[in-house]
């Protein structure tokens, strides 16, 4: 029967009712009306509209899809589990627990915590330490995370997995690189009028070598959910699930750069991670933009794409309107917005794809706003920031857009006084509150295996906060002692009830442990080690000069053995492996002695404290095939010292030691014996100077796996459990 | 209100009056380049105004739905459906995905009610008079159709008697049906025109409209007597009188097909899957959420 015979078939039989009960129903509701008319099976009625269309069309696709997905999920289950089954002989058979849920808080002090726990502030560490493990966890040579987090998870000192700082050095211009990921465009490109138009993929090249874990544990049918562990950028494929977390970019390719549009006059870059953009007033309105990466058509770099925006002030509400594209928004003074979508145009069909978040900081006199770093959409991701790729958009979609960016806290603003305190812990706290979000989540899903999830908030917090805990910081002198916040108690205690949250998820058979890449100490005095080395004849300027710019301007290597730059790393001029270098390769060892004997107890000449407690040959504490990448020597600082902001950047200034006046106060890149990690556990470990690389080892072992022999940490043993007889003795 | 206004719709001609493409004397090197038929034939008219509704009923709806809320819910629903194709080794996250997915799309259903009934009224409205133009063609000369008279008595049957305009002639006796009330002819029209047919039962007249033409017309298969909601569905003409014992007089239109693509199909059809995709293009330029 087709359509229309049924509409003539319908009116039949509707006219053959009985009249009092047509009336009846013509009397009704006119609601009634759409119900019938969406029931009644009338060619011209059956269809309303593409919105109708639409609602039913997704509904019923969303159904059916997920019907497909779980049909076959269901059907080749038993076959997946037998394959399981089969290959759990290897792993679960042996296994001791289920699940292995570890909880990484990078930075989180052992002293600390062992302080907060003693002041009954953290009770569910106490719970952990008093059933399970406490103990201080040995840290890697360098104490940075990136370092210390790829030992974790490969399980293998910075020889075996090639990263030794946030950066690494070009040899053949000493110009800096980020040591964990290479980013170039595609290889080719074709010209169509004024566009370079690329062709191919953005290519990706993770620089961190090593296994992790997860992978040995997949292999062995073992499943992994794997939340912002850092250097797990670009993300590399394994039978789980992955976020990856620190050394993602942004959408410019940087670590983070923030912008602040402001109606001052003033010009250029700040000195750290961020630019200013002008904001011009125009009838009551200021109009501005959001600058994002350049151009993928444009033939040379520095053609920037834009999205611009308008701010529309009301001074006397203290708020403004905002318009960005589509959105329109209003934030008072001192709130921020929202994750607000941006993309970024370049034409012919290209576009970037990013989020970001603006923070209203004033409206009068001057309009100014702080707009983060702009971060890869996990929705729309354009770079793999997950495995699967489609993992990220799963969690935006599930609980929207979160912040993707490796470190996503924007400590340089705060620095630069463009967030004060409190817009800065507000955005840590709201990155967290996601990140929380995406381990409970992941707990639910991962009844079995391994989940692991890091948590950067408790080393931004206490790198931008430790001021107000040390007694006399330079940083926070003006501060009187009884007006400064309880940021880190609060932060560890914040901390400790999320570990609780996740105590009441778990049961005997899955393992706990809670560890931290290092410790923190006080960051109150700089030393500028290439200051040192100008100062001590290592390093020459060229004539006339008596500092230099930001990476070795006006350096003359040709009378240079020894620079330093990044936190820790320091390199020799080495004659063929450097490109103007001029020590002689026969001379290296020599010399690195002689700058160890040198550089080691250097004390700050204010105070008479030693600045540097340990300079370590790093062929002496590395072993391994990518040593060749290595620093020739870590320089541990003591407790209260670390590299000059100035050397840092590969710049020598006339002053080798100064104060610290900057809100980052605290730190972790120092002599590596002084800031050790912490490790909880859920069940007791019997285990001496446990160090992280033991991890990966001691969760392979405790699922029933072989750790490989190229591994250099060592399993720790699960102590006995005390027998019925004993615990009554 | 609204049934008058159903009604006036029943007996106006002018809502679409679908006037022929007449060029200024100006344009017409330009015109005469295309095919104007091309214009006026079903398949533009019915391209052109799903086009036209794909256009307003989204952004009808953009303005009525919660947009936050669906766009979530709709989030919400990708999200674990992807759960399922992530953990598809973890049977309690499929089987608990799947509840949640019909969850969410009972939630998504919710959200999208409201804004689709002040969506759904207009357009019908809509639909229902395009279907007097497109739904059914016009009788052709010399074609033979039937006339059926329902009466509400079949006694009364024997004394129906049918008044033709020159134009109609009987071609066969009539059939009656008592079981059913009704009486059948089988009739032919010779011109082009509007007639109109009229029957006597028991001293009431009853009359109805018959239109012959080659070309797109408004159409009435049916009369009614009551039967408010089946006339503003199914009828372009004004009820049959209280009092009369005729209850409906039909006429058999021929079913009107549209051709697109070698296929020939009501136009309901291709209104769905134009209106669909002008939806979809409309939305995503206006980027709301449907």
């Amino acid at each position: 029967m087709n359509s229309r015979c049924a509409a003539r078939l319908c009116a039949r039989v509707r006219a053959g009712a009985e009249t009092h009960t047509q009336r009846k129903k013509a009397g009704g509701t006119r609601v009634l009306l759409v119900i019938a008319i969406l029931l009644a099976p009338c060619a011209a009625h059956a269809y309303a509209g593409p919105g109708a269309g639409f609602a039913v069309l997704s509904s019923f696709w969303a159904i059916f899809v997920a019907f497909l997905y779980s049909f076959y999920a269901l059907m080749t289950w038993p076959i997946r589990q037998l394959f399981r089954f089969l290959r759990r002989r290897n792993a679960y058979g042996k296994a001791k627990f289920d699940r292995a849920v570890i909880l990484g808080f990078d930075g989180m002090d052992p002293e600390l915590a062992e302080r907060f726990m003693n002041e009954g502030k953290l009770p569910n560490l106490v719970k952990l330490r008093e059933k399970g493990t406490f103990t201080k966890l040995r840290t890697t040579f360098p104490a940075i995370s990136p370092v210390a987090w790829s030992t974790f998870m490969t399980g293998v000192n910075p020889g075996k997995h090639n990263i030794y700082d946030f950066l690494a050095r070009d040899t053949s211009n000493y110009l800096p690189f980020l040591s964990s990921a290479e980013i170039k465009g595609p290889k080719r490109h074709f010209r169509i009028g004024k566009y370079s138009i690329p062709f191919g993929k953005t290519q990706i090249k993770g620089m961190r070598k090593g296994t992790p874990f997860w992978h040995w544990l997949g292999k062995a049918g073992i499943f992994s959910s794997v939340i912002r562990v850092p250097v797990t950028f670009p993300p590399e494929k394994f039978p789980g699930v992955l976020l990856s977390g620190m050394c993602v970019p942004d959408l410019k390719g940087s670590q983070g750069t923030f912008c602040l549009c402001t109606t001052r006059n003033s010009n250029g870059k700040f000195r750290e991670g961020g630019v200013r953009v002008p904001m011009e007033r125009r009838n009551g309105a200021c109009y501005s933009y959001i600058p994002g990466p350049d151009s993928p058509l444009a033939e040379t770099a520095g053609n920037e794409m834009r999205v611009p925006f308008q701010v529309h002030p009301d001074a006397a509400a203290k708020k403004a309107r905002f318009v960005v594209g589509p959105e329109k928004l209003t934030l008072k003074v001192g709130e921020y917005s929202e994750w607000i979508s941006v993309e970024f145009k370049a034409g012919l069909g290209f576009t970037a794809h990013g989020i970001c978040r603006l923070y209203l900081k004033e409206v009068s006199p001057e309009v100014e706003v702080y707009v983060s770093p702009v971060n890869i959409d996990p929705g729309h991701p354009d770079l793999p920031i997950s495995h699967p790729v489609t993992y990220s958009i799963y969690l935006a979609k599930l609980y929207g857009p979160f912040a993707t960016l490796g470190l996503a806290e924007d400590t340089w603003a705060l620095n630069e006084h463009v967030l004060d305190d409190e817009a800065f812990l507000a955005q840590c706290y709201s990155n967290h509150e996601d990140r929380e979000r995406m381990l409970f989540d992941a707990l639910e899903k991962t009844k079995q295996g391994l989940c692991t999830c890091v948590f950067d908030t408790t080393d931004r917090v206490q790198h931008m906060f430790w001021r107000y805990l040390d007694e006399d910081h330079p940083a926070a002198r003006e501060v009187p002692r009884d007006q400064r916040p309880n940021v880190i108690p609060e932060l560890y205690q914040k901390m400790d009830r999320l570990i609780g949250r996740v105590m009441e998820q778990i049961d005997d058979d899955t393992l706990l442990l809670v560890v931290s890449d290092h410790g923190f100490k006080s960051f109150a005095r700089c030393v500028n080690l290439n200051a040192w080395l100008h100062q001590n004849g290592y390093l020459s300027l060229r004539e006339g000069k008596s500092e230099s710019g930001d990476w070795f301007d006006d350096v003359d290597w040709s009378r240079t053995r020894a620079y330093t730059m990044g936190l820790n790393g320091l390199y020799l001029n080495v004659k063929g492996r450097e490109n103007q270098g001029i020590v002689d390769p026969a001379e290296v060892e020599a010399l690195k002695i002689e700058l160890q004997q040198k550089l080691n107890g250097l004390k700050d000449p204010a105070s008479g404290e030693v600045g540097i407690t340990g300079v370590f040959i790093t062929g002496n504490v590395y072993r391994g095939p990518y040593i060749e990448n290595a620093p020739d020597l870590i320089v541990g600082y003591g407790a209260g010292y670390r590299a000059s902001w100035d050397s840092v950047l590969g710049k020598v200034t006339g002053q080798v030691f100064e104060d610290n006046i900057k809100a980052w106060s605290g730190d972790h890149c120092i002599d590596p014996r002084l800031v050790p990690g912490v490790l909880f556990s859920s069940h007791k470990f019997v285990t001496e100077k446990p160090h992280i690389a033991d991890v990966a080892p001691t969760i392979l072992t405790l699922f029933g796996l072989a750790p490989p022999s190229h591994f250099d940490g060592k399993a720790w043993s699960l102590a006995p459990e005390p027998t019925v007889g004993a615990a009554g003795a | 209100m609204f049934r008058s206004v159903c009604e006036d719709w029943g007996t106006s001609s002018s809502l679409f009056p679908l006037p022929k493409f007449r060029a200024p004397a100006s344009a017409m090197p330009a015109a005469a380049m295309f095919n104007v038929s091309l214009f006026t034939s079903p398949l533009a008219i019915v391209v052109v105004l799903s086009i036209v509704v794909g256009l307003l009923m989204v952004v009808l709806f953009g303005y009525t739905s919660n947009q936050k809320a669906i766009k979530i819910a709709k989030d919400q629903l990708k999200a674990h459906l992807l759960a399922v194709r992530l953990f598809q080794d973890q049977l309690h996250v499929v089987v608990g995905s799947y509840g949640r997915i019909l969850r969410g799309t009972g939630r998504y259903l919710r959200l999208a009610f409201m804004p689709l009934l002040y969506v759904i009224i207009p357009i019908t409205l809509l639909i229902v008079q395009l279907d007097r133009y497109l739904g059914v063609a016009a009788l052709e000369p010399n074609a033979s159709f039937l006339l059926t008279v329902k009466v509400n008595n079949p006694d009364s049957l024997d004394g129906v008697a049918l008044d033709l305009p020159p134009q109609i002639t009987m071609t066969a006796p009539a059939v009656h049906i008592p079981v059913e009330r009704e009486i059948v002819w089988r009739l032919t029209a010779h011109q082009e025109g509007k007639y109109e047919i009229k029957v006597a039962v028991s001293g009431h007249d009853a009359g109805k409209s018959v239109r012959v033409s080659r070309e797109l017309s408004r159409l009435s298969p049916i009369r009614l007597r009551g039967h408010f909601w089946e006339r503003m569905f199914y009828s372009a003409e004004p009820a049959l009188p209280e009092g009369s014992p005729v209850e409906s007089m039909a006429v058999n239109y021929p079913e009107r097909t549209i051709g697109i693509a070698g296929y020939e199909m009501n136009w309901i059809w291709i209104f769905f899957v134009f209106s669909m995709i002008a939806g979809f293009i409309f939305k995503e330029l206006l980027g709301i959420q449907v």
